[in-house]
């Protein structure tokens, strides 16, 4: 592990005693080393959920997701870590909404912040909550941009991008990885923000069809995802479905992510639940609801939300019975199609969850 | 259905207000919730050859129900192209993007925002916010950033309890100094006014303001000493029939950003 000169200023504002803890994120050597050692034949990499969490996921890991908040994301392969155990984890990402349910559990120790929350439903209490209580530390703070564009260097196989985002900003003296350069070709004061290439441990991807070697295909925004399946040191995908290599190279035009960044491919239908996953299925939006709005209310009600979501089901398929079994996927199914226009359109009104109305049907 | 002869409510007028800022055949940057109806009616009113852009990477969506989330297929439905995050940025630094819109928890004399947390102290908030998201990336970026939220002396201080993005920064050339691009924050849109920034000092300035505002009540409604206009300050032109009933019968017809919460 090289040794690394961080913005002093940040790291003594986050009040990060050593700064060891954040080297991994950026060592470049360790990561292509990483890199070199793992499978480059293609090989069929086919295996269980629980297996390659078992295997690829470590205690300490630096984890990061593909998708976008809570669409296409890999939640059922985040709730097999929670129920595994691991810990020590750090999490990254642009955004970084997912944290919270490994926070809950003790799970995640160290937040690379950009944006924590639901949107319109509102600031995340469980997060908010947790810092208070220093169940977690906040190593660094990012704009979704400037995560992206660290990504996106390691990527294109460059130690780092000179950004204009962020500039000015409280985000520079809270971020031990950002430094002010100046242009070096420009005669003016020109400044920029120095953003290192990031080097997650672990990149989880859920995609919509992948081959056996891990040819992986996105439809919809593919938001950083071709970027962390290049930069992490393990790469494990869930796919909605496995299909032949022949249909990935006659059929799938479009986002593919190349087989030798992955370590392990999963068979998982439904793997983004309680996420929508576009083309398939749309979101539960009352669970959605339910998590901030009963789960925020109160740390017992937090827990008592994930515990029987999460460590109450054992997979996809007891979820799926839990929001509603058959019903539900045709809701789904027909709900997200409406919304991109490939079916006729239907009222998207609802029945939403407050806290004094529980509608029980998440359809 | 919702009632078509009630008087227009405060969102629906904030949504009249921010369309008003957009101009026909640019291109805007469009975050979800209010100024999502903004964008659409605008397209739909007065600027019908704009393109909306979004975080997700969608282009040129084609318009459909309001979205449940920056990622909803309805913020990229039937794109032509959909692009990675990090294009979506540089879409802007390239100058490719002409407007965008920007919410805030507070905002200072400057336009400075804070997403962040509110609380002197970082390590134990009042409250801890959502984080910059896109936040500060468009305001660092974008040609001409409108900025829209909620007034009151707290939401308006005089300096931002954490600095998620910058506007005017310390006002005079201090952001083009700091290496940043565009032309900042252009205006503040609140349900009691329009503020402007004063081309020189940058600090924030009533342009105009809600009818039954008078700058006083403005002034006792923010945390710092706003600047007046010369002359008369002119009252915010207020939402016409017409715009009301694009917006109940087209654009939010279930009325998911522009109800009152009950």
């Amino acid at each position: 592990m090289a040794k690394y000169l961080y913005n002093e200023e940040a790291v003594a504002n986050l009040k990060l005693g050593d700064t060891s803890v954040l080297d991994r994120l950026v060592d470049f050597e360790s990561a292509r080393a990483a890199h070199l050692q793992k499978e480059h034949a293609k090989k069929d990499k086919r295996m269980p959920l629980d297996e390659a969490i078992a295997t690829f996921v470590k205690d300490g890991d630096i984890i990061t997701d593909g998708g976008f908040s809570y669409v296409r994301t890999p939640h059922q392969a985040f709730y097999e870590i929670i129920r595994q155990g691991k810990k020590n984890l750090q999490m990254i990402g642009a955004p970084n909404t997912n944290q919270s349910f490994f926070i809950t559990y003790g799970l995640v120790t160290h937040s690379h912040s950009s944006y924590t929350g639901a949107e319109m439903r509102g600031i995340d209490k469980i997060y908010d909550r947790a810092l208070k209580a220093g169940k977690f530390t906040i190593l660094s703070e990012w704009s979704h941009g400037g995560v992206a564009q660290g990504f996106k260097a390691a990527q294109l196989g460059v130690p780092g991008f000179f950004s204009k985002q962020m500039l000015g900003s409280d985000l520079v003296r809270y971020n031990p990885y950002l430094k002010v350069v100046q242009h070096p070709l420009k005669a003016e004061k020109d400044p920029s923000v120095f953003v290192p290439a990031l080097y997650p441990d672990v990149s989880i991807i859920h995609c919509h069809a992948a081959d056996k070697y891990g040819n992986a295909y996105i439809y919809g925004p593919a938001v950083n995802d071709l970027a962390v399946a290049a930069a992490a040191r393990k790469l494990i995908i869930t796919a909605e479905e496995i299909v032949p290599e022949n249909d990935i190279r006659y059929n799938k035009q479009g986002q593919i992510i190349p087989f030798f960044y992955a370590d392990a491919v999963v068979e998982m239908p439904f793997g983004a639940l309680p996420g929508s996953m576009p083309g398939c299925y749309y979101w539960p939006r009352q669970w959605w609801e339910k998590c901030m709005r009963f789960g925020g209310s109160s740390e017992e009600n937090n827990l008592a939300f994930c515990n029987e979501w999460i460590l109450g089901t054992k997979n996809q398929y007891e979820f799926i019975e839990k929001l509603g079994g058959a019903r539900w996927i045709a809701e789904a199914r027909r709900q997200t199609k409406a919304a991109e226009a490939d079916n006729e359109d239907i009222d998207f009104s609802y029945d939403e969850y407050t806290l004094t109305h529980d509608p029980g049907r998440y359809y | 259905m919702r009632d078509l002869n009630a008087p227009a409510n405060p969102l629906e007028t904030l949504a009249y207000i921010i369309a008003q800022q957009i101009e026909n055949h640019s291109i805007v940057y469009i975050g979800t919730g209010i100024p999502m109806v903004a964008g659409i009616l605008a397209k739909k009113t007065h600027a019908p050859d704009i393109t909306l852009v979004y975080e997700s990477g969608g282009q040129d969506p084609i318009e459909g129900d309001m979205p449940w989330s920056v990622g909803c297929p309805m913020t990229w439905r039937k794109s032509p192209t959909i692009m990675e995050m990090s294009y979506s940025f540089a879409q802007s630094y390239n100058g490719y993007v002409d407007i965008g819109f920007l919410g805030f928890a507070q905002v200072d004399m400057y336009g400075n925002i804070n997403t962040h947390m509110i609380g002197k102290d970082y390590h134990h908030p009042k409250v801890r916010l959502t984080g910059s998201g896109g936040n500060n990336d468009l305001s660092s970026l974008t040609e001409k950033m409108v900025l829209v939220g909620l007034q009151t002396p707290d939401k308006f201080p005089e300096k931002v309890d954490f600095a998620t993005s910058v506007g005017w920064l310390e006002g005079g050339d201090s952001r083009k100094e700091a290496g940043l691009i565009g032309n900042g924050p252009a205006a503040v849109i609140s349900p009691w006014g329009v503020y402007d920034f004063h081309p020189t000092s940058k600090r924030m300035r009533v342009k105009s303001l809600t009818p039954g505002v008078n700058f006083e009540l403005a002034q006792q409604l923010t945390g710092f000493e706003l600047l007046k206009p010369d002359g008369d300050i002119p009252e915010t032109k207020l939402i016409t029939p017409e715009c009301l009933k694009v917006i109940r019968t087209e654009v939010d017809p279930r009325g998911v950003f522009t109800t009152m919460p009950s």
